[in-house]
């Protein structure tokens, strides 16, 4: 998972472009009178610079810049891993076109960021909110809800297959000893029960994260406003609705944003859990992309994926900024 | 009114309390099922309640799996990243911050530009370097592409941009260098953020899946969230030896997790937030 700093969303990214704007305008003005000792002092900034820059910015351009242009690079050949590539243009974007495991895939993966990210977010906000209550036991409640977040996906996994499989899992004994079902449930055998049960798990494990976030922004509202509202008389739900929600809109875009991008990332737990089966019918854009670039050894046809997936994900986070920024001014 | 205010009181404990079951109850599971004897039938609710009890599946695991270096393996990984990312991005967030110097924005437009792109776009040219670097199965191609990432760089950078002129100036006065400025002034004052920074970093890197999924197929290599389910998938029937194997596998975080649970999730929110 990656993150977004708030600070973009909000404008930060123009703020900055400002001050450097008005550094750089500087520079002539001074120009006229520099001496060669400020010359050289200016020299020696530069070099200080990139000496700080340096270690980074390298790794930054072979790890993060390069790859992002060669993926492109690679997403107009055909051919295997290891260079001897073809170049056919376009053409892994227009097979694409008429590739139904694509369709598929990204179908899967659309609906379930469309599903887990307003479940994932409103449990998220619950769970905060029961937390700043300073209920009894708030530290253990709050520790409840977050530690899910330290398992390693593969055991998050590992128990919820385990939790949901026929014949020795434990949701079934569950519902067959209080009588709810006879017989067995697939759970991770059907379709839709297959996407309930990665959206249960994905929840279970990255609800926490969404809670903290949302906590960090309950804290920051001041009590002036609920005593105000205390004073007119305004219940529980009307304070929610007039203060409270209002003051986590910056959060909440984050979280939505976040969230999302998470989910559009999902790859471990279907690939865990179900391997994207039955059949495909679970898999999504990220497991798609594996088995095309390391199943199939189609790293160009993989990497075309990958853009489009890319691409997908900055339009949903473009609409997403605009919904909700607009929503405030 | 006030009999209402009760239930609804009392209501608001049953849903908490419900949810703290519901985040808990897969964890217990997880810690009961392990103590249970191998093979034994551990469906039946009322089976796992009651004794006999052991640390035979966790014998097991020791004799027939990697457990221990797989451990070595994560923990290594983690820390070698999360020192090269606090180190790296401070180093690059001060230039950016405070050292003038020419194509300025362009670097920082650059790194910012960066948080946009998922490791899930680039894993193919990624791959391919590795293999032709011959790094497959080795350490630098667990850690390096892990270190380069943007969001320290910002975090620390808005920090930094926060630090009063006047300290520098004064350093400044007093004839230190900047590397003196930075490693004296800068990294104390920054301590908090680059805790959160440190445990974001760490958190990330140990959950991470995908990538040490493509780069470490030999079992000596493998981290745990790769290993864990290729230790696992020849135990059809049998839980407890899996279950031992996730738990000796969570037991670092945990611990972890309860010594720091206070900067955790102080820090999560930070590097989220901030």
């Amino acid at each position: 998972m990656y993150l977004f700093p708030s600070s973009l969303l909000a404008g930060g990214a123009c703020k900055l472009s400002k001050t450097e704007g008005k550094k750089n305008k500087a520079f002539p003005k001074k120009r006229e009178k520099i001496s060669k000792v400020k010359k050289r002092e200016r020299w020696k900034m530069n070099i200080t610079a990139w000496i700080f820059l340096f270690p980074f910015v390298f790794l930054y351009l072979i790890f993060m810049v390069y790859p992002i242009i060669e993926g492109f690079i690679i997403s107009l050949t055909t051919g295997g891993f290891g260079g001897d590539r073809e170049f056919i243009g376009l053409s892994n974007y227009t097979t694409m076109l008429t590739d139904v495991y694509f369709w598929e895939a990204l179908w899967n993966t659309v609906i379930f960021v469309l599903i887990s990210t307003p479940s994932i977010v409103v449990l998220g906000l619950m769970m905060a909110l029961l937390v700043n209550l300073g209920l009894k036991g708030t530290t253990i409640m709050r520790a409840a809800f977050f530690v899910p977040y330290m398992l390693s996906i593969s055991v998050m996994t590992s128990i919820f297959v385990f939790i949901f499989q026929p014949y020795t899992g434990l949701l079934n004994e569950i519902l067959q000893s209080i009588g709810l079902i006879e017989g067995e449930i697939f759970w991770l055998g059907e379709t839709g029960l297959a996407w309930f049960s990665i959206l249960v798990a994905t929840l279970w494990w990255t609800v926490g994260f969404n809670m903290v976030l949302f906590l960090a922004g309950l804290q920051d509202i001041s009590d002036e406003w609920y005593e105000a509202a205390d004073m007119d008389g305004a219940n529980a739900w009307q304070k929610f609705w007039h203060i409270t929600l209002p003051s986590l809109r910056g959060v909440l875009t984050l979280v939505v944003i976040l969230q999302s991008v998470a989910s559009f990332k999902l790859f471990g737990q279907p690939w865990l859990m179900t391997g994207g089966g039955p059949g495909t019918s679970t898999r999504p854009l990220v497991q798609y992309i594996y088995e095309l670039g390391f199943r199939n050894w189609n790293p160009g046809y993989a990497s075309a994926v990958s853009y489009v997936l890319f691409l997908v994900m900055m339009i949903f986070a473009f609409i997403q900024y605009k919904l909700l920024i607009k929503k405030e001014a | 009114m006030k009999n209402r205010k009760k239930r609804s009181r009392i209501l608001v404990y049953i849903v908490a309390y419900g949810l703290v079951a519901f985040m808990l109850i897969p964890i217990i599971w997880m810690f009961w099922v392990s103590f249970k004897p191998i093979n034994s039938v551990v469906t039946v609710v009322s089976e796992l309640l009651t004794p006999p009890y052991g640390v035979e599946s966790y014998i097991r695991v020791q004799e027939s799996s990697m457990i221990w270096r797989w451990t070595i393996n994560s923990v290594f990984v983690a820390i070698i990243q999360t020192a090269g990312t606090l180190l790296f991005s401070s180093l690059a967030a001060f230039a950016i911050s405070r050292i003038p110097f020419k194509g300025k924005t362009f670097v920082f437009l650059l790194i910012l530009a960066g948080l946009m792109v998922p490791v899930e776009a680039t894993v193919v040219p990624l791959f391919e370097m590795i293999v032709n670097l011959g790094w497959v199965n080795s350490y630098p191609a667990l850690i390096l592409p892990g270190i380069a990432l943007p969001l320290g760089v910002l975090i620390l950078k808005q920090f930094y941009d926060g630090i009063p002129n006047e300290l520098m100036e004064a350093a400044k006065i007093d004839g230190a260098n900047m590397f003196r400025i930075w490693w004296s002034i800068f990294l104390p004052l920054s301590r908090t953020s680059m805790a959160a920074l440190a445990i974001f970093v760490f958190v990330q890197s140990w959950n991470n899946f995908l990538w040490p999924l493509l780069v470490a197929n030999d079992q000596s290599m493998m981290t745990l969230p790769v290993a864990i389910p290729t230790f696992q998938s020849s135990f059809t029937t049998d839980l407890t030896v899996p279950m031992a194997a996730n738990v000796l596998a969570s037991i670092p975080a945990l611990i972890f997790f309860l010594i720091f649970q206070k900067q955790i999730i102080k820090g999560v929110a930070m590097t989220g937030i901030k």
